[in-house]
């Protein structure tokens, strides 16, 4: 359902790639933890998905179109098929949980009813309905700027959640909340990814979360594919290279 | 240490500036040995006449018209152009430069020139120095709002952009509600300005209590210039108490 072929970014005036010839496949069902250090290319790798990112080599198939060769106008029609949740939160600040949520709904219209700020009963309902699952019912009129953390951090799973996306990406969604936080953040996401059959990618630091929760794990290393598999295949010896050991140790050990 | 050379130089450097400025502006303290001159002067100014009080409140109103028209207006213009001259939101380079120059082009020119080109294009009267205000304000505005919006926090147009919205809503939800406060308070600012320019452009044929002031000057009224600069100073302590205020309820 969504294949990277020997994708590649370098960014301007950098000599190393941020991301190196990584090839994969993800299918439906998969919930997929990306690990690696901070400078790995995990955000660089997950914001190519969605085509935030132009790679300087390489493709992304969607349902086996290329992401690359779209225009504008249909890579924003793929966009609204896959919910992004981020590390801040990248709520519209000054902006109620309600309005915050509602704007989930714009890769869907492109009229000037966008504009008035005018949303249909149906779009109204499904927004109420899906704040009431991420459990902000009572914040509902709030400014998203007087939440705390794991309340903005549901606010941006319901703006995603109300694309009704085929896939769910996140960019360490987690990272600025406290353990007990981010194991209910987790648990709503499992849950959301259960009941509605998606495709979830989620960049994490958290070695112990992600192996809770995921049903495949990747590690990248210096923008390099060093492990991808079952989580209980992640052990400590991968650990260790995946956090620790200098890169020219690298090509001692068995890539998958 | 505090005292460093370079502090030293810097202090000679001023004082050079001021004797230089002095010498230019024929600063003169002695000049004030004819200060009784000054006293009798004004003390013709008192006491007031209030009899033509309601003319005079009447052009205050015009005054304050003009200086809210001028400078809403120019917002209004402002605003669009703020965001092609941003280079965040701009559409292409080539359209960015030449709004950052048209904006620049307009700032440029003093208000008060302005003035003298529309009073004499379309005859006395408020309606030109609404526009001289309005277009200098366009170039000042469009420049603080396009640099808000260049520092305003990219997150939010990035998770615009990940939902699937097109450019301009995007633009429009994610950076209008982050940058509109200051927009705002700019915005008041500019509107207090206004109405000082007013009273100028009103020396020179625009209309409102500036006129009428530099009227009576000219006609030796003095006991009604006096009421006329009290109403003009009421007038600005008001506006800028109302400004502060609005400025604190927003931020
Ligand atoms: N816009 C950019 N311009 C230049 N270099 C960049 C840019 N974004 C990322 N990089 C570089 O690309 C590499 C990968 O960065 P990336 O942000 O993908 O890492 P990450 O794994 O997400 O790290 P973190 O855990 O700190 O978020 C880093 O070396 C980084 O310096
Ligand atoms: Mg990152």
């Amino acid at each position: 359902m969504l294949e990277i072929k020997d994708l590649s970014v370098r960014f301007q005036g950098n000599k190393d790639d941020a991301l190196s010839h990584i090839n994969l496949s993800f299918e439906k069902g998969e919930f997929v933890c990306i690990l690696g250090k901070s400078g790995a290319g995990k955000s660089t790798f997950i914001r190519c998905l969605n085509g935030l990112q132009k790679p300087t080599t390489g493709e992304v198939y969607w349902n086996n179109h290329s992401l690359f060769d779209m225009n504008e106008e249909q890579l924003r029609k793929i966009r609204r098929e896959m919910g992004m949740i981020f590390q801040h939160f990248n709520l519209v600040p000054r902006l109620t949980v309600m309005q915050n949520v509602l704007t989930g709904t714009f890769g869907y219209r492109s009229t000037f009813k966008n504009l008035l700020g005018l949303f249909s009963a149906e779009e109204i309902n499904r927004a109420k309905e899906t704040i009431e699952d991420v459990g902000l019912t009572d914040q509902i009129n709030r400014k998203v700027e007087l939440l705390s953390g794991g309340q903005k951090q549901r606010v941006g799973i319901a703006r995603a959640l109300l694309q009704q996306p085929k896939v769910f990406l996140g960019d360490e969604p987690v990272s600025s909340l406290d353990p007990g936080t981010s194991n209910h953040i987790f648990n709503l996401i499992q849950d959301i990814h259960n009941q509605h059959q998606l495709l979830t990618i989620i960049n994490v630091h958290d070695v112990h979360l992600a192996k809770r929760y995921a049903t495949r794990l990747i590690a990248l290393k210096d923008g390099k594919m060093i492990f991808d598999g079952r989580p209980e295949e992640f052990d400590e010896e991968k650990f260790h290279v995946t956090y620790h050991a200098a890169s020219n140790q690298l090509d001692e050990l068995p890539v998958h | 240490m505090w005292f460093k050379r370079k502090n030293i130089g810097t202090v000679i450097v001023l004082i050079i500036l001021i004797y230089i400025s002095m010498r230019l502006t024929e600063f003169d303290l002695s000049k004030f040995k004819d200060f009784r001159n000054m006293i009798d002067f004004l003390s013709q100014w008192f006491p007031m006449d209030y009899s033509k009080l309601p003319d005079m409140i009447e052009d205050s109103f015009e005054t304050l018209a003009l200086a809210f028209l001028g400078s809403f207006l120019g917002l209004l213009i402002a605003l669009p152009i703020s965001f092609t001259a941003a280079w965040n939101t701009a559409p292409s380079k080539w359209i960015y430069h030449s709004s950052r120059f048209i904006l620049s082009f307009m700032r440029s020119i003093p208000e008060i020139v302005l003035g003298l080109i529309f009073l004499t294009a379309l005859s006395l009267g408020p309606f030109p120095a609404v526009l001289a205000i309005m277009f200098h304000n366009i170039g000042v505005l469009g420049k603080l709002i396009s640099e808000l919006i260049e520092s305003s926090d990219p997150g939010p147009q990035e998770a615009m952009k990940a939902v699937g919205a097109k450019k301009g809503f995007a633009y429009l939800f994610s950076i209008i509600p982050q940058i509109w406060p200051n927009v705002l308070s700019h915005y008041f600012y500019r509107f207090e300005v206004a109405i000082r320019t007013s009273l100028i452009l009103g020396f020179i044929g625009g209309g409102g209590i500036g006129q009428r002031l530099f009227n009576d000057f000219k006609t030796f009224q003095y006991s009604s210039v006096s009421l006329d600069v009290l109403i003009i100073m009421v007038m600005v302590i008001a506006v800028d108490l109302f400004g502060s205020h609005v400025r604190k309820r927003i931020i």
